[in-house]
């Protein structure tokens, strides 16, 4: 009943004409964002975290929430009409996605991926809004060391998934959490790594490090591809005819299932669940020769799974404050920018805002449907925009966005340092994920950590004596063994098998 | 490829090395207990080990044994990047003297062209969208502060 009170003031205040104008304007850029090539979400959410401070907090998040989820959707397009994804999660879309655009049905492909978009979004939402209380109220009985052990689950979920090598994605997120102790000791007030440096003394801003390692990265990598083949395709026939719905509405079903389950478990990426959802297809398909010719299952079901795990990924961030992907690294940025802490106490303290910012959930996915299905002429018109102007327009963002934040230009020297570094590291296929995860989890597992110690006298049986804390502990472990395993080097694997 | 990642843990040696040689200044523990000093010191062991690891992988050819090996950019892809690193820089050292939209008129044209436009009407348009255009939105209707340089542009 309270939740139902909460989620109704949640629309009330949604629906208010400001925070339907954030959603509104979210929605349009997080789309645009997702179509022009060279921006991921992750670094398309953090340019323009700018537009949102001098914005209160509800309408900042809302907007940058829309943006978050108008992204996913925007990496379609592309993926549909040039066969190249906007953003990972999009790959699979390429597959019939392309194929049916070839074919002349790319306003088909491009209109059942809306309303699958749409179906996942609000469904996965629905069930935000029944799982998140009750996992917020378990999350409550947590003390540091349960929260400590926690995060290090999470962030071994997005260590284990990342890259070629266990040990390289690990290294990367002890670097993330090495680079969150720079500035002023949180629990003793001492400065750290600051070198004499007073811009250090606040630590390295979140955002610049973000903007550098995706946006100004993803920009030198741009350089080194810019052509694209678009293909022609008319947009008059959006909606699927009565057979391909009936081919749809199954898959869409799925894939709203998986997506929502997969979206629960920190780590994950919007990757798996999207390949999950079409191999599923595949597999239950009578026709499986089809997919990858031009399959409408094969684009409804992983663009559902799609936007179905991107609200639900919103479930670990909002009730126990672990940001799933890079992208909700972002949003948890925001969430800190504004004061707010993402987590169980987030329901205690602002219910106000947190049920609002859920509330615009509904409000977005309904929003994106609306405008996508009419506008896709016009998002496939801006892919004719040559890259120069998208490129040197993300740059101007990235200076704004970097400076802004603490006024500060030490931000964009930060910035090109992190660009030049995540540049490197995609060159050379480290993983950038558990960097950042490590960063924006860094001061909050450092304190969980240093307060339980403190509680226990310096003794770490304290992690060891609690089931719960046990129980997460020996979790994270069998995650970074099971994941030991299947990165293991060929010999290895080669040995293993042979026994 | 297994050229740029042994490079790559050469430098991650030297940064967790100069972290851990660091964080011994600062008290691993006090009388409430772990110090300042506690978490950087164990991640940096961590990470030296975790990267020794890795370094010894590669050089015995255990991972990345089917990885390209050419990662080198063209000539004109590695020149636009310098150019948009030294304009980055540029940005930055002149953002407060010159003031925004100052320095961002001359960065938005100039990189325009470095990466290859030839329309000088867009151009012109961009660089005057991009500098005072971007000001006004972000100073006057969002209210973000942004700095205006010596001659009060």
């Amino acid at each position: 009943m309270d939740t139902l009170q909460h989620l109704t003031d949640g629309l009330v205040a949604a629906l208010g004409w400001q925070n339907l104008v954030f959603a509104l304007i979210g929605c349009v850029l997080g789309t645009l964002i997702g179509v022009l090539p060279g921006l991921g979400p992750a670094a398309g959410t953090a340019i323009l975290i700018p537009l949102t401070f001098r914005l209160d907090p509800t309408g900042g998040l809302i907007m940058l929430s829309a943006i978050y989820y108008g992204a996913m959707y925007g990496g379609t397009i592309t993926s549909v009409l040039i066969n190249v994804p906007g953003e990972a999660a999009s790959v699979v879309t390429c597959f019939d996605g392309y194929q049916m655009a070839r074919q002349g049905r790319g306003g088909t492909a491009l209109g059942i991926a809306a309303i699958g978009s749409f179906v996942g979004g609000m469904v996965a939402t629905l069930a935000l809004v029944v799982v998140a209380p009750p996992l917020a109220r378990v999350a409550l009985s947590f003390g540091p060391p349960e929260f400590f052990a926690l995060m290090l689950v999470g962030l071994g979920l997005v260590t284990s998934l990342a890259g070629r090598s266990l040990l390289a994605g690990l290294a990367m997120a002890v670097l993330g959490l090495l680079i969150a102790m720079v500035g002023i000791d949180p629990v003793r007030g001492a400065p750290r790594f600051t070198f004499g440096i007073p811009s250090l003394y606040d630590g390295l801003g979140f955002i610049p490090v973000v903007m550098g390692l995706f946006g100004v990265a993803e920009i030198l990598l741009t350089l080194e591809s810019p052509t694209r083949q678009l293909v022609a395709t008319k947009f008059t026939a959006l909606l699927p005819s009565r057979e391909e719905w009936r081919r749809s509405v199954g898959a869409i079903s799925r894939g709203t299932g998986i997506g929502f389950v997969l979206g629960l478990i920190p780590g994950i990426g919007a990757i798996i669940p999207t390949f999950t959802a079409y191999v599923v297809e595949k597999r239950l398909s009578k026709t499986p020769e089809k997919f990858g010719q031009g399959a409408i299952e094969g684009v409804a079901a992983p663009e559902t799974a799609n936007n179905a795990y991107a609200n639900a990924a919103m479930i670990p961030l909002l009730t126990l404050g672990i940001p799933s992907s890079p992208t909700i690294a972002v949003l948890m940025g925001a969430f800190i920018i504004n004061g707010l802490t993402p987590g169980p106490f987030l329901f205690q303290e602002r219910p106000d805002l947190v049920w609002t910012v859920i509330a615009s959930f509904f409000l977005g996915n309904a929003l994106l449907l609306i405008l996508n299905l009419p506008l896709v002429g016009l998002w496939a018109r801006l892919l004719h925009l040559p890259h120069q102007y998208v490129s040197v327009g993300t740059l101007l963002f990235c200076v704004l966005g970097a400076y802004s934040l603490q006024q500060n230009v030490f931000d964009i020297a930060v910035m090109i340092v992190c660009g030049i570094i995540g540049y490197g590291m995609r060159k050379i296929d480290l993983p950038i994920a558990p960097l950042v995860l490590g960063l924006i989890l860094g001061p909050f597992i450092e304190k969980s950590l240093r307060t339980s110690l403190e509680m226990s006298g310096g003794d770490f049986s304290i992690f060891f004596t609690r089931p719960l804390c046990v129980a997460l502990l020996v979790i994270g472990a069998l995650i970074l063994v099971a994941s030991a395993l299947r990165l293991a080097p060929a010999e290895v694997r080669e040995a293993r098998d042979a026994n | 490829m297994r050229r740029g990642w042994q490079v790559g843990c050469v430098c991650l040696l030297g940064v967790f090395a100069g972290a851990l040689i660091t964080s011994l200044s600062y008290s691993l523990s006090d009388n409430l207990g772990p110090g300042p000093g506690f978490f950087p010191f164990w991640l940096s062991v961590t990470g030296l080990a975790l990267t020794g690891a890795i370094l010894v992988q590669v050089t015995s050819g255990r991972l990345l044994a089917d990885a390209p090996s050419d990662l080198w950019p063209g000539r004109q892809a590695a020149l636009q990047g310098l150019a948009v690193i030294v304009a980055l820089a540029a940005a930055a050292v002149l953002l407060e003297p010159l003031g925004f939209r100052l320095t961002l008129l001359p960065f938005v044209a100039g990189l325009l062209v470095a990466l290859g436009a030839r329309s000088w009407i867009a151009i012109a348009l961009c660089a005057v969208g991009g500098s005072f255009g971007v000001f006004h939105v972000f100073y006057y209707w969002l209210m973000v502060p942004l700095p205006i340089g010596a001659f009060g542009i």
